[in-house]
């Protein structure tokens, strides 16, 4: 069977030819929006023309039969248009008002979820993990699931004072974006690599793993023509494995996850702000990890109860202090979250004004 | 020069550091435009055409992208050789 | 085919979230492939260990990105995932599609590969999870022929993505999908042949709102942003007053402390307002920005490794951004120039600009220092002097000398 002509550098299709009719008709004139709730929203367009969106989650792993059965869906209440969002929701929309009901109960009859519009739970930015990624101190999707199972009410109706973002990456190469999320969780490694040194002349660099080391734990084993590493520098980063195969870093009972807290990424109100380490290890704990699920949803609830209305996590913990975030929410406080790396004077506090 | 002369300097440039260095594009144009006072455009082009043909090959290790000559399992699965 | 039996990830169907395991399910009645992905996931949840060997070197001919190499090391266990290898199509730009075109997308994916994606990667593009090294160029001329190309990976400018933009949102400053489209095209081959030494990545948002979180994860942040006033409409601020206290939820959450309601008007010192957004994104009905638009360009955001991670840095304050794109277009190869001569293997940009020094960069693109740029002025007072530098700041005091005022 003969393939088609391929063609290079022709680019993406033209977003024009996917935009709907009515968006193309006030594309860059719209008015205002309102939150109808967690499932939907309305935008309103200088026009006065109305567009509702219906937004879905989705488990971002997707099968192409479930594609189609959002292909079917959109065909039938919104003309076949329909888009996804940077955090893997698929959002159905529609310009007749009189098709916005049946397309919800649909939509649930066929069991798809609804929710993650305004001040609540949307869906979890993540990466790969075990499902396809070779660095993967755990699996990110079985995390995502779990928590969102647990949160579940948080997406589908309840509100909070802000938006809580949640990220789950699952090495410290954070391709999944944690760095700046209300609540994250990075898995770590804790040992320090082995070497397979007779593997290492054929398979890898010197300079470029010796380059790799972001603490300069690794030096050269003349003696093997291989490397060694300070056990006292090395912070089981993984970089080292990532540039050399040979070294491997992988551990099932020391391999876990770490919770970070209080990063955001708009500039509402505050700059945007990195997540903070808060809790250094929890063991990994397939298929369900109930005890980092346990402690994401006691500081959802410790935030809910205590922070002002518009607060991200972030800015309530700065406007109460990490002495008392630490305190309303009993987690130990540990040297883990005492930065050494390179951002020790920038972290450390430099005046005597606590809470007790 | 002959563009068939110059490809065959590159391909030379990049056997000499087979198995010692991991090129990128760069080190070939800098390389190979120093070595024989060529404009690097020129070289570029004649290295980009080597690779649409499967002559020379990216590939990519550790994060981070290089020119290599292709391995003969990588020729077969591309149908260029048998 | 093979029945595995799944204890372990059995139990990730359960609970009311969407089960990717249910997903692999699906997937796996026909598929081969999903069906060994399934198996292989219950080992690794069984052995809490991953089984993927790093990336191989796979592609399609002539380009050097798009496909990321995957092999198992259990192959012989697992043969249909052997080679998972993935696929990155190129997204449309704000993520719209037509349900005729995602079939098409499924039809020949089922054909040549899992049956698996995600929709989307963290990247932005569409990923086309697992597939085998012998269908990559099938694969690639089937989806090119029907107008689909890779996006990118490795040492290469990545996929540039956006957020919704003008295409449904009242805050935009500037048309992120059409300057995601234009650069797109205009970077083909920066893209899918990688010359840099690392990757870089073009992200661009139509507010502060930022929600493709550009600033924290794109070496290019592109932000939108205004110079001219907020209007208010005093008629909708009466509206919100009844379901909102302005006083305590807007005024008093100002970070600039630049608005006053007195109970019946809301006012704003405009001059003051550092254009956060928060008054606007609570009360979008009555308030909006208004005169020249553009975006705020800013540099370098990154993972923690190596150095720790990095936000984005604003460089050029404000910059207009409308077709042709000339301008943004002529910057961003002037910052590739400087990176390119600068960068050690595996440098991102801002990491480049740490060593070098910012100055260095600046001059380089062109771009003066500004207050903007900064959080504060440098504490410690291990400056540099050029000698142009002290020769300028003496002609400034020749200057003073003849006109009898000072300049600072
Ligand atoms: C300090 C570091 C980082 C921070 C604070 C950060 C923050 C974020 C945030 C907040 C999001 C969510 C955006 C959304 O709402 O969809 C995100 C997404 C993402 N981040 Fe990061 N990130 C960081 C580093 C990284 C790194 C190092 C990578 C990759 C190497 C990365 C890759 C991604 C990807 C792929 C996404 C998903 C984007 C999408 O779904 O389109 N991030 N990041
Ligand atoms: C040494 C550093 C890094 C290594 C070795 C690395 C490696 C990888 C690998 C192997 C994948 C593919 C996973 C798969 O599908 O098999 C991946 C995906 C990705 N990486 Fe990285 N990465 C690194 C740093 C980063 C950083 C710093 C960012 C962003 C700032 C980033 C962003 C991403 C994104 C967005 C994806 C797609 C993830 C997804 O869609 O699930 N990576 N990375
Ligand atoms: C390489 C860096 C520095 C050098 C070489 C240096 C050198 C000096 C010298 C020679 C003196 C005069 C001492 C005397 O004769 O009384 C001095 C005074 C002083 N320096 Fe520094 N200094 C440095 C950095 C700093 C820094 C970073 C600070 C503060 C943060 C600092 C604060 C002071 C103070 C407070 C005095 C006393 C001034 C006075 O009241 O007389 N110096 N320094
Ligand atoms: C290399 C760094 C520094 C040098 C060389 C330096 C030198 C000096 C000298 C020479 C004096 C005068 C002592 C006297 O009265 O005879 C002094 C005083 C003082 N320095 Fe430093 N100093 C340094 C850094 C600092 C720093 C970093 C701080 C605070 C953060 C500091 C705080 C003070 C204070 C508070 C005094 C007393 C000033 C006063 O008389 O009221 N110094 N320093
Ligand atoms: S975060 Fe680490 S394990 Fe996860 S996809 Fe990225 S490189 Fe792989
Ligand atoms: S794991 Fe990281 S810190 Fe440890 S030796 Fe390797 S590169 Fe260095
Ligand atoms: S970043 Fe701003 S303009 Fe873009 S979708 Fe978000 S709120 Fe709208
Ligand atoms: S945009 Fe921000 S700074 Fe400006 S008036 Fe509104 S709340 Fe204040």
């Amino acid at each position: 069977m003969a393939l088609p002509q391929r063609k290079t550098d022709i680019g993406p299709p033209h977003y024009e030819q996917f935009l709907p009719p009515v968006i193309k008709k006030n594309y860059g004139k719209w008015k205002y929006h309102e939150v109808i709730n967690n499932g939907s929203m309305v935008h309103v367009a200088e026009s006065g023309d109305k567009l509702w969106t219906v937004r879905v989650a989705s488990p971002r792993l997707l099968s192409t039969a479930t594609i189609r059965e959002h292909c079917d869906i959109a065909d039938k209440y919104c003309d076949g248009f329909f888009r996804y969002t940077t955090r893997n929701n698929v959002e159905f929309l529609v310009s007749d008002e009189k098709k916005l009901e049946p397309l919800k109960k649909d939509l649930s009859a066929r069991g798809f979820k609804m929710g993650g519009i305004g001040k609540c739970i949307t869906n979890v930015v993540h990466t790969q993990g075990w499902v396809h990624c070779h660095s993967a101190c755990t699996d990110a999707s079985g995390l995502v699931k779990s928590m969102m199972d647990e949160l579940y009410d948080y997406f589908e109706k309840k509100t909070l004072p802000n938006k809580v973002r949640l990220a789950v990456a699952c090495c410290v190469n954070m391709c999944g974006a944690v760095h700046c999320s209300d609540i994250a969780v990075v898995a770590v490694h804790t040992q320090v690599p082995n070497i397979n040194h007779e593997n290492f002349k054929n398979m890898c660099e010197l300079p470029t793993v010796i380059g790799s080391c972001p603490t300069r734990a690794i030096s050269p084993d003349p003696a093997k023509k291989s490397i060694k590493i300070n056990s006292e520098k090395c912070m089981y980063c993984g970089n080292c494995f990532t540039v050399c195969p040979p070294i491997s870093i992988k551990n099932p009972e020391r391999d876990g996850v770490a919770i970070v807290v209080g990063g955001k990424i708009n500039s509402l109100r505050t700059n945007p702000k990195f997540s903070k380490l808060v809790i250094p290890y929890i063991s990994n704990e397939p298929p369900r990890w109930p005890k980092a699920v346990a402690a994401i949803k006691h500081i959802v609830e410790v935030y809910a109860a205590n922070a002002r209305k518009h607060e991200r996590i972030g800015e309530w913990i700065e406007r109460i202090g990490w002495e008392r975030f630490f305190s309303l929410t009993g987690i130990d406080f540990t040297f883990q979250s005492i930065d050494d790396f390179t951002f020790m004077r920038d972290t450390m506090r430099t005046a005597s004004t606590f809470k007790w | 020069m002959e563009v068939a002369e110059l490809q065959d300097k590159i391909y030379a440039f990049c056997l000499a550091a087979k198995g010692k260095k991991k090129l990128k594009e760069k080190d070939i144009i800098k390389g190979v435009s120093a070595e024989l006072s060529l404009e690097p455009d020129e070289v570029k082009k004649a290295m980009r055409a080597m690779i649409d043909v499967g002559r020379l090959m990216y590939s990519y290790g550790g994060g981070a992208s290089s020119v290599e000559i292709p391995s003969e399992e990588y020729l077969r699965e591309k149908g260029l050789i048998k | 085919m093979k029945k595995y039996n799944t204890p372990l990830i059995d139990e990730l169907e359960k609970g009311p979230w969407p089960s990717f395991v249910t997903e692999m399910k699906k997937a796996a009645k026909t598929n081969e492939m999903s069906n060994d992905a399934l198996g292989h996931l219950e080992k690794c949840y069984s052995t809490k260990i991953g089984y993927w060997k790093h990336g191989g070197i796979v592609g399609v001919l002539g380009y050097g990105g798009g496909v990321i190499g995957r092999y198992s090391e259990i192959g012989e266990e697992f043969p249909g995932v052997a080679h998972f290898h993935t696929v990155r199509l190129n997204q449309p730009s704000g993520f719209f599609y037509t349900s005729k075109a995602l079939r098409e997308i499924c039809d020949i994916w089922d054909k040549y590969g899992s049956g698996l994606t995600n929709v989307h990667g963290s990247t932005g593009d569409l990923v086309l999870l697992g597939t085998k090294t012998d269908a990559l160029e099938a694969i690639f001329a089937e989806y090119s022929s029907r107008g689909w190309d890779l996006g990118s990976s490795g040492s290469a400018l990545r996929t540039p993505s956006c957020c919704v933009g003008p295409g449904r949102c009242e805050w935009t400053n500037y048309d992120t999908l059409g300057l995601t489209y234009a650069l797109t095209q205009e970077f083909q081959d920066e893209m899918h042949r990688p010359t840099f030494s690392y990757k870089f990545k073009i992200k661009s948002s139509g507010c502060a709102c930022d929600c493709v979180a550009a600033l924290a994860r794109a070496d290019m942040s592109i932000i939108g942003t205004w110079k001219g006033d907020i209007k208010i409409d005093q008629a909708e601020v009466k509206n919100y007053a009844k379901t909102m206290d302005i006083n305590k939820e807007i005024v008093n959450m100002c970070p600039t402390q630049c608005m006053d309601y007195d109970g019946k008007e809301l006012k704003i010192n405009n001059k003051e307002c550092s254009r956060c957004m928060h008054c606007i994104t609570r009360m979008t009905k009555a308030l909006k920005p208004s005169g020249e638009r553009g975006a705020t360009i800013c540099i370098g955001s990154k993972a923690p490794i190596v150095v720790g991670s990095l936000l984005s840095w604003v460089i050029i304050p404000f910059i207009k951004v409308e077709p042709p794109y000339t301008e943004l277009k002529d910057l961003i190869r002037k910052i590739w120039d400087w990176w390119d001569e600068n960068a050690k293997p595996r440098e991102r940009i801002g990491e480049v600009i740490e060593m070098k020094g910012m100055r260095s960069f600046l001059e380089a693109i062109g771009v003066k220092p500004m207050p903007q740029q900064i959080k504060e002025p440098r504490k410690d007072p291990f400056m540099f002097y050029t000698e142009d530098d002290i020769a300028a700041y003496k002609a400034k005091e020749a200057e003073e000398k003849k006109t009898g005022k000072y300049r600072f």
